[in-house]
């Protein structure tokens, strides 16, 4: 579906990608992990085509995007609706009156009947359990709930791809564990996810596959989640991960924690091996 | 899941027009870019000229420029500002040069009618008057960080408080410029149609980013108020002399002697 070849993209003089070579296929959940400045938010965005690579080719199905092509109106917008995109601050991605007007602006852009519109959008806020904030400003909207609206508007024009951009900064754990869930769902019913994220957790839950980018702004690995979650070295290389991170396994269920009042303690700055057992 | 949200959409968009969100986007990265380069301008170094300086010598040079009559201290100063422009590195160059002949060819075009009268010292004094200034105030715009020249104000005795409000504007004015152009990134993301009512979603974007703006202004206040401010703002600054500054002083006095001498001279020709 995405395929990257070598990709590079630079702000002015400041490089941000350089040799960048991914495929993802159609109903994969992939997620983007790496250090904050590394070029994650910057991927995305050649992803769904807000900005267009300086350097190698990018494919989407077979559609090579550049800076011509995005051009081209008609392809372009086809492209757009393909690949939904939820912003990291979702208040930059809210501009209607309302939440209603909010989800039904993509589908009238379609130009969708009026009861498709009214059956999509019902559905979108049933869905993220918006029914109640139909008709409330967004700008008055908590931060989850204005997430939760984003996602909606996105859902609403029924994307093959979901990109989204540090969905779980700023949620509460409630929230942040519903949104997990959500994401799985949507996955489960053949949406292409791709996430970046600094959780480690939520990479394992969400997605088989991540791709590491570190601190020169190319892919240090791409592999498994659970492979790369073992690599403890690779992940303290690239500054996700201190040397108090480490793994427990309780019951099967394997999670990490640190224990930051006990830094001093030798036992824990000792040598800490990859995957500790309780 | 809804049954429509598991079926792949089958969507052929119709053409639509949107050239009005293309170019106020690259315009806003342009800006964006610009003010970026900045802030991000070159350390001083050891032979950095201290912008305190460089404002008051090209304010007295413009003005030197415009007074004088003579065209042999009007090209002294053309000398002095073109080799300053030449050790520039070249993409500061570039610029400087692209505006100062696009403002040079402009005056021309607009005085070429004296010409027609006769009066051909006007087309050939003016443009190059307006060349030298122009260029030599580029040259201080691009070769200082907007900070600096804020600061260097302050020696002009202007009150704290104008320094802090332009100083405060030029940083917001990126902050504005970056939200406004992730806006108008989501708004072309989500025109995935022909949008009849462009304006009207352009003027929901320009909504909801004065209601952000004003609650962000309120939460600077709030975070000034909670660090100590009670409405007096100083500008705290060290003045350092190093071998540029000296070199640029005695090139500078060297050019204002130079007018000095040359008008007086002129001036006895005359009596």
């Amino acid at each position: 579906m995405f395929v990257l070849e070598n990709v590079s993209y630079s702000y002015e003089e400041n490089v941000a990608l350089q040799g960048v070579t991914v495929t993802i296929e159609r109903g994969e959940s992939v997620c983007l992990l790496g250090p904050n400045g590394c070029g994650k938010s910057t991927f995305l965005r050649l992803l769904c085509g807000v900005i267009a690579p300086d350097g190698g080719t990018y494919a989407f199905d077979g559609w090579s995007v550049t800076r011509k092509s995005l051009a081209d109106n008609k392809a372009a917008k086809a492209f757009h609706q393909r690949v939904g995109f939820v912003f990291q601050n979702s208040d930059t991605q809210l501009f209607c009156a309302d939440v209603y007007e909010e989800v039904a602006f993509g589908p009238r852009q379609m130009g969708l009947g009026e009861d498709e519109v009214e059956r999509r959008v019902t559905d979108c806020l049933r869905l993220l359990g918006l029914q109640d904030f139909a008709r409330r400003s967004p700008y008055h909207l908590s931060g989850g709930e204005k997430r939760k609206t984003a996602i909606a508007a996105m859902l609403a024009m029924n994307p093959d791809a979901l990109v989204l951009d540090e969905p779980m900064n700023g949620l509460d754990p409630k929230t942040e564990r519903w949104l997990a869930g959500f994401l799985l769902e949507l996955h489960s019913a053949g949406k292409t996810l791709i996430t970046s994220t600094h959780d480690l957790e939520l990479a394992q839950e969400i997605s088989r596959r991540s791709i590491l980018f570190d601190g020169n702004h190319t892919i240090a690995a791409d592999l498994p989640t659970n492979l790369l979650m073992r690599d403890m070295s690779l992940l303290r290389r690239v500054n996700l991960v201190d040397r108090y991170y480490h793994q427990h396994r309780d019951g099967g269920h394997t999670h990490f924690h640190t224990h930051p009042l006990q830094r001093e303690s030798p036992e824990i700055s000792g040598d800490i091996s990859d995957s500790e057992e309780d | 899941m809804p049954e429509w949200l598991l079926q792949s959409e089958n969507y052929a968009p119709r053409a639509d027009k949107d050239t009005f969100l293309s170019k106020s986007i690259l315009a806003l990265l342009g800006l964006i870019s610009k003010i970026r380069a900045q802030d991000t301008a070159a350390a001083p170094t050891r032979y950095a000229v201290n912008p305190f300086f460089k404002l008051v010598f090209t304010l007295t040079l413009a003005v030197l420029v415009s007074l004088t009559r003579e065209f042999a201290f009007l090209f002294a100063a053309l000398t002095y500002v073109l080799l300053y422009l030449c050790v520039q590195p070249i993409r500061t160059l570039r610029r400087v040069l692209a505006t100062g002949a696009a403002v040079t060819a402009f005056t021309f075009v607009i005085l070429l009618p004296t010409a027609l009268g006769g009066n051909g010292y006007s087309l050939t004094m003016m443009p190059v008057k307006v060349f030298t200034a122009v260029t030599a105030v580029n040259l201080l715009s691009h070769t200082s960080r907007w900070s600096e020249l804020l600061s260097a104000l302050k020696r002009f005795r202007a009150p704290d408080m104008l320094v802090f409000v332009l100083d405060i504007t030029i940083r917001y004015i990126v902050m504005l410029g970056e939200t406004t152009l992730e806006s108008l990134y989501a708004l072309k993301l989500r025109s995935v149609g022909r949008n009849t009512r462009k304006y009207n979603a352009l003027s929901g974007v320009a909504g909801s980013l004065f209601l952000r703006s004003r609650q962000m202004a309120e939460d600077t206040h709030s975070a000034m108020l909670c660090r100590g401010f009670t409405g007096e703002y100083r500008v705290y600054q060290k003045f350092s002399f190093t071998l540029g500054d000296a070199g640029y002083i005695l090139v500078n006095a060297g050019l204002i002697l130079l007018y000095i001498y040359i008008t007086r001279d002129a001036n006895a020709g005359i009596g």
